[in-house]
């Protein structure tokens, strides 16, 4: 299996393979490393087990899939061809069992002629229950590696690049378009290569060429030395909307620890041009057990012997359509191989084929019918030769059945293709994206149409799914016409490999069915990634935190000083409760409450949304914005509101405040504050941009306390040294010598203050707050106190209440609205339907069983039709007793009725009886003085 | 490794100028009084004192003393204390460029993006505004409650790049 070719300077790098230790050389891909250590079965079929060694050399293998790695770091489904070897590399077989050798799931294959293409929906019709059993069954059938139960360990970056051009492809073609962008014809540009393969050089790498060997490494040096990027292990995997194309960068290999931490890196390139120079993928040719081990693309076996020294065969068949495998002919002889004879497709011999006669059997009308042999290993090669069958012993066959240019980029950007009759094969035509398609990609080798000689039933199109010619000829008979049809009927392109050897042979084998040309049968859409993603680059280098960073309130260190329980709300984390002692959550957000509503408690309120809102017209703009009226609203005065969509329903609720006579503050939920942003910008930008006003976003300008209970005044007032402000008041002060801006407003049904200062000197204020509470027997409380409190006031919270189906007058608001109009929605409250029996209205419910279900469905009986659901649940703060918020059809003409709260998937059936939404101070006294 | 210390600089008055009106007598106004004129889109101009910086077609950021600017804007724009809420960030050494593009859709490493420059953006998914100071120094004005997060992004990204 080796050659005198191969290079044994050099340490040689240990790596294992289904836990035989094994040597590579430096450079090598695991597929020409085992077949320079003689392993030519390296996996199993997807759905018949079927023996597999290794066809090509590039990223499009369909047979050798290994899982790489150990632990978190396993990479399952990697191409044997696509990974170098390293140090230690650990290597696995898939889809077999006990092992790849004796593999008991090789009875599928002995069954396939009863698991045709799309027998799965011929086959499991039945009740629905039985599909668990079949469900079970088709998971543990289903093949291919297992993905790693561990989490990842490394790291992932993404970064941005901005260029001139981007070349994609380190052939010559590539190089030359890179090297006429930084110092050539087009010099001057920013210019970004990149290269899937470790090395630059492309097909250089494989034939001989007149370029000279220092070729390679000049381009590279004039690219790099006039400023431009070269990336290698980097594939172009996906081409969006504005020449933007995602790039993968493998800075570690599958399963290898990455030298500084970051294991793959994602760029996002925006690029004045695209210049493909993706080369072409040579196509297989179908005959029967051509998936067997020992039949090879006949690149790849050239590539095996000139780049790697490998000589994957010693008795070689060629069997070729066209004059590109004559070359392979030559270097394997060169190499020590006996070129038993060359099966030419053409009638005639072409000058190239004519020159080689001299050297090598050819046999021209001739195509191979079988590969005869072992699971291992292949013995002879059946053929026809001008239509008689003769047989030729070999350990290899090397076929060619054309090229396929690479052209899934151009797709993706939204270029068109063109036929070329003469290469039997899609080429770039027009784009709407500013992308050039050259080299061979552009102009692919001329090749001859293919007859199939052999079984059908055992002539693969689709090694990875294991689509034979039979499977496409069964769709056809049918009645699958359409090329998507025909896809998703077999599953032909649908593996990892996205059909990169197999959419052309099936796609001919179509068209000769239909009796139409292969264009008229059309062709499946390529979409990214040109090849598999691992998913932590997509997600970057948060991939642990779901790709999002934590938004800290001012007040983190405070808080965290005081023990708090954090909940995430969106991206923020907040207090939920501050547990003392052994209290569990319940029990401190219990506590917690009834100190609000027996003394005092302060909470952190910054992440609400507020704007300040200044100008002349600031009064007209905020009575767009909010539903309520506002420019009467005295200097120094505040008032609950809300807004309304275009479509006349709430989507939040706050605050507004006059500050100035042109100068107002707008709160609202913190949920919904960046919502609240956007629509603020679009009634300003969009809708008035003619209004002289300024509506600036201050959420993280200003902290934000909350001080509630009936001594909440008392120590607000030891606090600033005056008193505090009424109810829907405000007042500016000053505590512990730091400017405080106070607001009489509440939430939790008390007597309430928020205090607001600017951000980065909030400690303090804070920390004079706290002792104020405490000295009045006071505490801080978290989230899930003030829920319990505002349940039991009955105050609608954004993604509960404000569900964003309801009106005003579903939420007994109506009496509220602007009898002037004006605001938005104003227009969408008029429509019929929204005034018409049967709607959803806020109530609230008592239980007469006990606690209530949230979300649970409102029933009259047990099990029956929903009259709505529960949206919050808590209990009444000092008796305990369950009560809840909940929307209801008609509600407020329901009061008193008694109904189910009911929760089937949990088993709970409560009873509850209908009341109104305020269980809690309903005339509002304890606000006052 | 990218070459590229971070450090946060202390709080500063900041404001946002938005001018709703007579733009051209605002501007007029500005340079009598400031001795130097409004800066275009992303661009910036300032003084000992003050620097302006603008970001949007009719906004600015205003760092440092504001008191003589509400009298040039009279009912034709507004100020609008932001600095609560804004964590200034300094990025420097010859890496900063290459750290911005780290999580970033900005093309801060093109080199007319110079000093006096300023972006508005996103990195790794949080709003950042830019101004280059220098050469070799880039202020990020990151929100306060994303700055934890975000320098401990970019200490990330610099050491592993």
């Amino acid at each position: 299996m080796t050659s005198p070719l191969r290079p044994r300077s050099g340490a040689a790098l240990n790596f294992t393979f289904d836990g035989k230790q094994m040597q590579a050389c430096e450079g090598d891909t695991l597929a020409a490393a085992l077949l320079a250590n003689g392993i030519r079965l390296v996996g199993r079929s997807f759905k018949y087990h079927r023996p597999r060694g290794i066809m090509t050399a590039g990223v499009e293998e369909p047979n050798a899939l290994v899982t790489i790695g150990e632990g978190g770091r396993a990479e399952p489904n990697t191409r044997a061809t696509d990974v170098f070897v390293y140090e230690g590399l650990v290597a696995r077989s898939q889809n077999r069992w006990p092992s790849l050798n004796l593999d008991l799931g090789a009875v599928f294959g002995l069954l396939s002629k009863a698991l045709p293409a799309g027998f799965y929906y011929k086959t499991f019709f039945g009740p629905a229950k039985l599909w668990l059993v079949y469900e079970w069954f088709i998971r543990r059938a289903a093949g291919l590696g297992n993905a790693p139960r561990e989490a990842d360990p490394d790291r992932y970056s993404q970064r941005s690049a901005f260029c001139d051009v981007l070349v994609v492809g380190g052939g010559p073609s590539g190089l030359q378009a890179a090297v006429d962008g930084v110092d050539g014809v087009d010099a001057g540009k920013r210019v970004i290569l990149v290269e899937q393969d470790a090395e630059l050089g492309g097909s250089l790498l494989r034939d001989d060429h007149d370029l000279g060997p220092d070729w390679i490494g000049s381009m590279a040096a004039r690219i790099r030395g006039a400023g431009g990027t070269i990336l290698t292990r980097t594939t172009a995997s996906g081409y969006w909307e504005h020449d933007l194309v995602t790039l993968v960068e493998r800075i570690a290999e599958p399963g290898q620890v990455p030298t500084h931490g970051t294991a793959q890196r994602l760029w996002h390139v925006r690029a004045g041009k695209v210049i493909l120079a993706t080369g072409c993928i040579e196509r297989p040719i179908a005959f029967s057990h051509n998936d067997r081990p020992g039949v090879m693309l006949s690149q790849a076996a050239r590539t095996y012997v000139r780049r790697f020294g490998v000589l994957p065969g010693k008795r070689v068949v060629i069997a070729t359509n066209n004059d590109d495998a004559y070359a392979t002919a030559q270097t394997l002889s060169d190499a020590g191989a006996i070129i038993v004879a060359i099966l030419d497709a053409r009638s005639s011999l072409s000058p190239v084929a004519s020159e080689a006669q001299g050297r090598f059997t050819v046999h021209t009308e001739a195509a191979p019918k079988a590969a005869n042999g072992s699971k291992a290993r292949l013995k002879s090669v059946t053929a026809s030769v001008s239509g008689i069958e003769v047989s030729f012993d070999a350990d290899l066959l090397a076929v060619s059945g054309g090229f396929t240019p690479v052209t899934h980029l151009h797709m993706q950007a939204g270029g068109k293709l063109d036929f070329s009759d003469e290469a039997q094969a899609f080429v770039a035509a027009d784009c709407r994206q500013n992308v050039e398609t050259v080299g061979s990609a552009a102009n692919p080798p001329p090749a001859l149409p293919l007859k199939v000689y052999g079984d059908p039933k055992t002539s693969f199109v689709d090694f990875q799914n294991d689509v034979t010619i039979a499977d496409i000829d069964l769709a056809w008979a049918e009645g699958y016409r359409s090329v998507e049809h025909l896809k998703r009927y077999t599953t032909l392109g649908m593996a990892t490999d996205q059909g990169k050897t197999s959419n052309m042979t099936a796609l001919a084998r179509l068209a000769e069915r239909r009796n139409i040309t292969i264009p008229d049968a059309g062709l499946t859409t390529f979409r990214p990634p040109y090849t598999p993603v691992t998913m932590g680059a997509l997600a970057g280098r948060d991939h642990r935190d779901a790709g999002a960073h934590v938004r800290r309130v001012p007040l983190w260190d405070e808080h965290k000083a005081a023990n708090a329980i954090w909940q995430p709300a969106g991206y923020w984390m907040r207090p939920r409760a501050f547990p003392r002692n052994s209290e569990d959550l319940a029990a401190s957000a219990r506590r917690e409450a009834q100190t609000v509503r027996r003394a005092v408690g302060m909470t952190d309120v910054s992440t609400l949304a507020k704007f300040e809102v200044s100008g002349p017209d600031a009064a007209r703009f905020l009575e767009m914005i909010c539903a309520t009226s506002v420019a009467k609203l005295a200097i120094g005065r505040g008032r609950y509101t809300f807004m309304l969509r275009d479509d006349g329903l709430a989507f939040d609720d706050g605050t507004v405040w006059r500050l100035e006579e042109n100068r107002f503050l707008l709160t609202s939920s913190t949920g919904g504050a960046d919502r609240m942003a956007t629509h603020i910008s679009y009634v300003r930008q969009v809708l008035h941009p003619e209004l002289r006003v300024s509506a600036v976003n201050v959420q993280e300008h200003y902290a934000g306390i909350a001080i509630a209970g009936p001594l909440a005044k008392a120590a607000l007032w030891a606090m600033i040294g005056t008193e505090p402000p009424r109810h829907m008041s405000l007042a500016r002060a000053t505590v512990t010598g730091v400017p405080v801006l106070l607001l009489g407003a509440s939430y939790s049904g008390e007597r309430a203050f928020e205090i607001y200062v600017e951000a980065t000197q909030s400690g303090p204020v804070w920390t004079d707050c706290a002792a104020a509470v405490a000295e009045r027997g006071g505490c801080t409380y978290g989230l899930e106190a003030m829920e319990i409190l505002r349940i039991e006031k009955g105050h609608v919270v954004v993604g509960g209440e404000l569900d964003g189906r309801l009106s005003p007058h579903d939420l007994g608001l109506a009496g509220m609205l602007n009898k002037a109009g004006g605001y938005v929605g104003e227009a969408g409250l008029s429509r019929p339907a929204l005034s018409s029996p049967g709607r959803l209205q806020l109530v609230g419910l008592e239980s007469l069983d006990g606690p209530i279900p949230e979300g649970a469905m409102l029933t009259k009986e047990r099990i029956s039709a929903a009259h709505g659901h529960v949206t919050a649940a808590a209990y009444r703060v000092m008796s305990g007793d369950p009560i809840a918020l909940a929307l209801l059809a008609d509600g407020r003409s329901r009061m008193g009725e008694e109904l189910y709260a009911s929760s089937p998937t949990r088993n709970q059936f409560v009873r509850v009886r209908v009341t109104a939404p305020h269980f809690y101070d309903h005339a509002g006294e304890r606000y006052r003085d | 490794m990218i070459e590229v210390a971070i450090s946060t600089l202390p709080a500063a008055p900041l404001h946002t100028l938005e001018i709703w009106s007579n733009a051209q007598a605002v501007a007029k106004r500005f340079q009598e009084a400031a001795a130097f004129a409004l800066p275009p889109m992303g661009q910036s101009a300032g003084n000992a004192g003050v620097r302006l910086i603008r970001f949007e077609p009719t906004v600015w950021l205003v760092e440092g003393d504001w008191t003589g600017l509400e009298p040039v804007l009279g009912d034709d724009g507004a100020l609008t204390a932001i600095g609560g809420g804004i964590v200034r960030i300094a990025l420097s050494g010859t890496g900063w460029r290459r750290l911005l593009m780290e999580g970033g859709v900005f093309d801060a490493e093109n080199i007319a993006f110079g000093p006096g420059c300023s972006a508005a953006t996103i990195i790794d998914h949080v709003n950042v505004r830019l101004h280059v100071t220098d050469e070799k120094q880039c202020i990020a004005y990151v929100p306060s409650s994303f700055a934890h997060d975000l320098i401990a992004f970019w200490k990330a990204a610099a050491s592993l790049a």
